[in-house]
């Protein structure tokens, strides 16, 4: 069980947000906590690597679309990238990715955000 | 994996009973543990991933709903307590999860259409609709006795 992390690096005008261990009820108020702190700083182009997550909960999938659309609503996003297929498979089952933008490379993700 | 000593534990060769304080840090051990039991059971990992998702759902909304501060409990004097009951009976998964905080009128509960909710991009009122949908029963019972039991039952598909 890994504890559950939150590393930024930032790209240019993006934040990457690399994610470890689990997203559920009790570790998504961190993450909420640094996107709040993102968008008061005004932010809003925001990719999350999933790839070392081992688990999302619809808590934070839910609050990752509240994120996702006050983000758009400044012309930004909250994509997600490198979503581990055991976690795919289940948020596009729920239909989480018609709302929420999902990518396989860095590349895919920061495309159509600034450079700067 | 090493358990906090708050975590009890009794298993024998088709049942798991597990005890763990009705905290939130405590959802990530009861997830690994129904996590490994279901993929000896023999379910594939498709179908684990929806039982993980199911138990965390509920598990989570003991610790949310059920015990929040501001709601009645049925036994005060104790600590806020998850007791799952994970078995195996014939070719289906049962798992019982039971509290005795505040109960939840499941009965009369309806929620709302996902796909509507996505497209509004609401952000909660999806766990429910993921108990229903990930698992293959779903019942709530609820009395002085015994406290709030969530049943919910998986059912091993032959391939």
């Amino acid at each position: 069980m890994k504890d559950f992390r939150i590393d930024l690096e930032p790209r240019g005008a993006v934040r990457l947000i690399r994610l470890s261990g689990s997203l559920d009820m009790y570790s998504f108020p961190r993450l909420e906590e640094q996107l709040n702190t993102l968008f008061q700083q005004g932010q809003y182009y925001v990719v999350l690597d999933c790839r070392e997550l081992d688990y999302i909960g619809s808590a934070g999938l839910g609050a990752l679309i509240g994120f996702a659309k006050q983000a758009r609503e400044h012309n930004g996003d909250v994509r997600l990238l490198n979503v581990p297929d055991r976690i795919y498979k289940i948020i596009e089952l729920l239909g989480f990715t018609k709302v929420l933008r999902v990518h396989n490379t860095e590349e895919e993700a920061i495309d159509g955000f600034p450079v700067t | 994996m090493d358990l906090p000593e708050n975590i009890r534990r009794k298993e024998s060769a088709n049942q798991l009973l597990l005890q763990t304080p009705g905290h939130g840090s405590y959802l990530a051990y009861i997830r690994t543990i129904v996590v490994d039991l279901a993929r000896k059971v023999g379910f594939d990992e498709s179908e684990v991933a929806k039982i993980e998702m199911a138990v965390d759902e509920a598990c989570s909304n003991v610790v949310k709903h059920a015990y929040s501060p501001d709601k009645k409990w049925c036994w005060q004097h104790r600590d806020p307590e998850i007791r799952l009951d994970v078995r195996r009976e014939g070719d289906r998964l049962v798992i019982e999860i039971n509290d005795h905080g505040q109960r939840f009128d499941f009965a009369n509960y309806r929620h709302a259409d996902i796909e509507d909710r996505l497209h509004q991009m609401k952000q909660g009122g999806y766990g429910l609709f993921i108990m229903r949908n990930f698992m293959d029963e779903v019942q709530y019972n609820s009395n002085d006795q015994t406290g709030n039991t969530l049943r919910m039952v998986k059912y091993l598909k032959k391939s």
